[in-house]
């Protein structure tokens, strides 16, 4: 290990947990995973193999393993977690542990940058995200230690001038030039693991930790203080990897899944910390990593063959864990009750183009199973991963399988196999609804989340609504992941596309429609042919019928802004009293929501607009720009696309074309002159009223994507 | 800058055109937010004065463009006065310039001495001079280089069948169909 630490040699497997306590907790775990993965299939067997299995069974059985192996996972995950958060006994594994109270008071001597890779993102959500991380970390009075970096992938032009305008803006009002800090790259190379490495190459050797954010994330000043000193207290450790909570949300499913994550949430964290141990995994975010060995170790190669399953590794992160326990450091999983945080996909819609791009990552990962020099558990991470969306396939194997088995002429039943048949049922109903309960359970009688007793009741409540909203949304989930896995073993790769974090306007009937329709469609055959093969199996498969056909109420339902807060359901601890990180950015963004606001034409073209118009965003923007000795345009290209341009407004204009002059310095001052100095008939409508409305906007060109409000103290 | 005359009666150009280059000088005055209007008004005078003498010599071109080239040769003048010795190229002068005046709250701070080459404040030349910044750290560049994973027989294997598949997606769609048929045939068979 060569990170550079000051750290004797003694300490330098610090936080790397003993071998003898992983083995032991993997050992456990798995041998519960297992016997209740083999209890099932026995069960199934005696139920299937009363006369001989037909191949048909066989089939049956082998697509039921997975799934119940995945199925008794998340059990003993959950109930090991809920057995660690009320065990008297503290975890000796626990990092918290490893930081005294004197800890806390020394002074830092670690180097940290903050990144943020951003691509075509709400501009003013980046920057007031950022500004509430700056100013909680100010707090803490160690901001001396830490750099911030905004490393920008975007190709939307207006999004490029806008990123540019808001770090400027940022940076004037916490007087913080030389501690955030803008880049753009010129060409999106491999995307955000290769914006995170041009980050490495270019200024990774003056930070001892990297601390990586995504666009929408969170964390509070003393959180991420608390991880410099753990990586400091545990030079064993790579990457520290924290539980980001889900904040913000405002339509019905976002709320669901972040009331899911408040209450289930810990159990979970602490379950997979337990099995996991050294080898835990990497989200790319909200995670703290040591620097050099991550530049000497976690670069990523290209996959064999071409996109989807080849090419440029998609879902890097549990790559450069692997990566990084293969070079001897722990990857570790921290329990954080409070202070990371990150925004949810508002709808259905968002949620499944968010899981499409995550399909096609892990199924990549495929190639990786059977590379050499990985931990095991690396492997299995891959594997869990892969499973995850694989599985869907599988379970809609298993209905079809069962429907058809459903259908043969039944032979006569013993007693045994009706025992089988029941106790399988009690056993995978146990699995699914216990953990629920036992979660519940905790929080009613501990009031982790709340204290007060009506919260509690509440919460009891919220319980049974997400355990009904989970139940309608799983077969349709099923299907869309099930296609996913599919259309990438076709060979249809996904393009990557900016997220959507909030919901911007009313839910789109047709999209519903659309997206929904053919899932109804595949219910009603569904149904009937369960109606032909027998009442009971009707009966039997009825939750999951019901939910395709009701798919495209669900998917309308779910995405939609009644989500429950009037009666005070899903409510989550950091709604019903805001950590100050998160109230800051909150203040802020409504007090942009309420600024005057242009035409919808010009404000769609803002960054445009100021770029050319503006004489201070263009002065900045040219000065941000790299001069280029050559230019692969030509002058008379470029020349041609200003006249029409000015002439024909910014419509007229391919993306690329807009984005050939703005990355050209003597373009950019030339349009300038030439929009102002052009006759009235010579101008585009557009510009004509550009001109006339640009300085009413506001008294500041800089004010328009930033809040004016003076920090909270 | 002498005491401007509100005299203004150019040689050459229509009363209209003279309107027109007016009201874009306002509108581009402002929009370096000198919320100062009666300095405006005497930028915009002086800049339409010089524009009538240009326009007398090229009356070609509009007074609208004479009067925004005059702007810019004001800018230059200043600029080039404030970052004289800085060693910086024309269009970078310009461009900081710009974004200097911005950043030490010149509009509000300086109106007055907007462009006004013979007052220059001492004041507010070092302020425009601080405030030109650069965006990022001092680089301090690190190899980061991708090793090989050796990804083993089996992924070989499916690699070179992948291979294969992906270059004849009939051959991709025929493997599919011959399998559901298979899976639907078995079915049948069973039901039959």
């Amino acid at each position: 290990m060569s990170d550079g630490k000051a750290t004797a040699l003694l300490q330098a497997t610090q936080g790397m947990p003993p071998r003898r306590y992983s083995r032991a907790r993997r050992a456990t775990f798995f041998s519960f995973v297992g016997l209740g993965t083999i209890l099932g299939t026995w069960l199934l067997c005696v139920y299937l193999g009363a006369n001989g299995l037909r191949w048909s069974e066989i089939a049956l059985l082998a697509v039921f393993v997975p799934l119940y192996y995945q199925l008794n996972n998340g059990f003993w995950t959950a109930l090991v977690g809920v057995w660690l958060m009320n065990r008297p006994k503290y975890d000796p594994l626990e990092l918290w542990r490893t930081l005294s109270a004197d800890d806390y008071k020394a002074p830092l001597r670690a180097n940290t940058a903050i990144i943020m890779p951003i691509y075509n993102e709400d501009v003013t959500r980046v920057f007031e995200g950022l500004r509430s991380i700056y100013l909680s970390l100010q707090e803490t009075g160690q901001l001396e230690h830490f750099d911030f970096f905004i490393l920008s992938d975007s190709d939307d032009t207006n999004k490029w001038i806008e990123e540019e305008v808001g770090w400027l803006e940022l940076c004037r009002q916490l007087k913080a030039f030389g501690k955030i800090f803008y880049r753009k790259r010129r060409k999106p190379i491999n995307r955000k693991s290769g914006n995170v490495s041009d980050f490495c190459r270019r200024w990774g050797k003056r930070y001892r930790y990297t601390v990586v954010l995504d666009a929408d994330s969170l964390m509070s000043g003393a959180l991420i203080d608390a991880m410099v000193r753990i990586m400091e207290k545990n030079p064993g450790i790579g990457i520290l990897q924290t539980f980001p909570k889900q904040i913000g949300s405002e339509t019905l499913l976002g709320r669901v899944m972040q009331f899911a994550q408040a209450l289930y949430g810990p159990a979970f964290m602490a379950g997979l910390d337990y099995w996991q141990s050294g080898e835990a995994n990497y989200w790319g975010h909200n995670a703290i990593i040591r620097t050099a060995p991550f530049i000497e170790n976690c670069a990523l190669p290209a996959l064999p063959g071409k996109e989807p399953f080849g090419g440029h590794i998609l879902s890097h992160d549990f790559v450069e864990a692997a990566l990084m326990r293969k070079a001897g450091y722990a990857v570790r999983l921290l329990r954080t009750p409070h202070g990371s945080y990150e925004e949810g996909p508002p709808t259905l819609v968002d949620m499944l183009k968010r899981d499409r791009r995550w399909c096609q990552g892990n199924m990549q990962h495929f190639w990786l199973l059977f590379a050499k020099g990985w931990h095991p558990m690396s492997r299995l991470n891959f594997f869990h991963g892969i499973l995850s969306y694989a599985s869907s396939v599988l379970w809609f194997i298993f209905l079809v399988l069962v429907t058809f088995l459903a259908a043969l002429p039944g032979t006569h039943a013993t007693e045994q196999v009706v025992l089988a048949e029941e106790l399988l049922l009690g056993l995978t109903a146990t699995l699914i609804f216990l953990p629920k309960i036992v979660i519940l359970l905790d929080e009613m009688f501990t009031g982790r989340l709340f204290q007060p007793l009506k919260l509690r009741l509440l919460t009891f409540l919220s319980c049974m609504g997400d355990t009904l909203v989970f139940t309608l949304m799983a077969p349709v989930l099923m299907v869309f992941h099930a296609r996913f896995v599919i259309y990438t073993i076709l060979g249809k790769g996904v393009s990557w596309v900016a997220q959507r974090r909030k919901l911007d306007g009313s839910i789109d009937w047709w999209q519903a429609f659309v997206t929904y329709g053919p899932i109804t469609l595949l219910g009603l055959i569904w149904s009937a042919v369960a109606y032909f093969v027998s009442l009971n199996f009707l009966l039997w498969i009825s939750p999951i019928l019901i939910s395709f056909l009701l798919a495209i109420p669900i998917g309308i339902l779910v995405s939609g802004r009644r989500s429950g807060v009037r009666f005070g359901l899903f409510l989550t601890p950091e709604e019903i009293e805001k950590p100050p990180v998160l109230l800051q950015l909150e203040e802020n963004l409504n007090e942009i929501k309420d600024r005057l606001q242009l035409q919808p034409e010009l404000e769609h073209n803002y960054g445009l607009v100021q770029v050319i118009l503006d004489p201070y965003v263009n002065g900045l923007h040219v000065s941000l720009l790299r001069r280029r000795r050559t230019i692969h345009v030509s002058r008379d290209y470029l020349r041609e696309l200003a006249e029409r341009l000015i002439r024909k407004g910014p419509q007229s204009l391919a993306p690329r074309e807009l984005k050939s002059m703005i990355h050209d310095t003597d373009t950019v001052t030339d349009l300038h002159y030439r929009l102002w100095s052009a006759a009235e008939h010579d101008l585009a409508p557009f510009w004509s009223m550009a001109i006339k409305q640009y300085n009413l906007a506001s008294s500041n060109p800089f004010a328009h994507l930033l809040a004016q409000r003076a920090p909270r103290t | 800058m002498e005491a401007v005359n509100i005299q203004f009666a150019p040689a050459t150009g229509t009363e209209e055109e003279w309107n027109e280059a007016y009201a874009r000088l306002a509108d581009y005055f402002r929009s370096y937010r000198l919320h100062n209007r009666i300095r405006r008004t005497q930028l915009i005078l002086e800049t339409l004065r010089r524009a009538a003498d240009a326009h007398a010599k090229d009356p070609k071109r509009t007074p609208t463009a004479h009067a925004i080239e005059q702007a810019k040769r004001m800018l230059h003048e200043w600029l080039g006065a404030i970052y004289s010795d800085l060693n910086l190229t024309d269009s970078q002068i310009e461009a900081s310039g710009r974004l200097g005046f911005h950043l030490c709250d010149g509009p509000d701070r300086w109106p007055h001495f907007f462009l006004d080459r013979a007052n220059l404040p001492p004041d507010m030349t070092e302020a425009m001079r601080s405030a030109v910044r650069t965006s990022g750290p001092r680089l301090q560049i690190s190899k980061m280089t991708p090793r090989d994973i050796d990804l083993g027989r089996i992924t070989a294997v499916a690699e070179d069948t992948f291979d294969t598949l992906g270059r004849n997606p009939l051959a991709r769609y025929a493997l599919l169909m011959v399998f559901v048929g298979g899976v639907l045939g078995y079915f049948f068979w069973l039901l039959r």
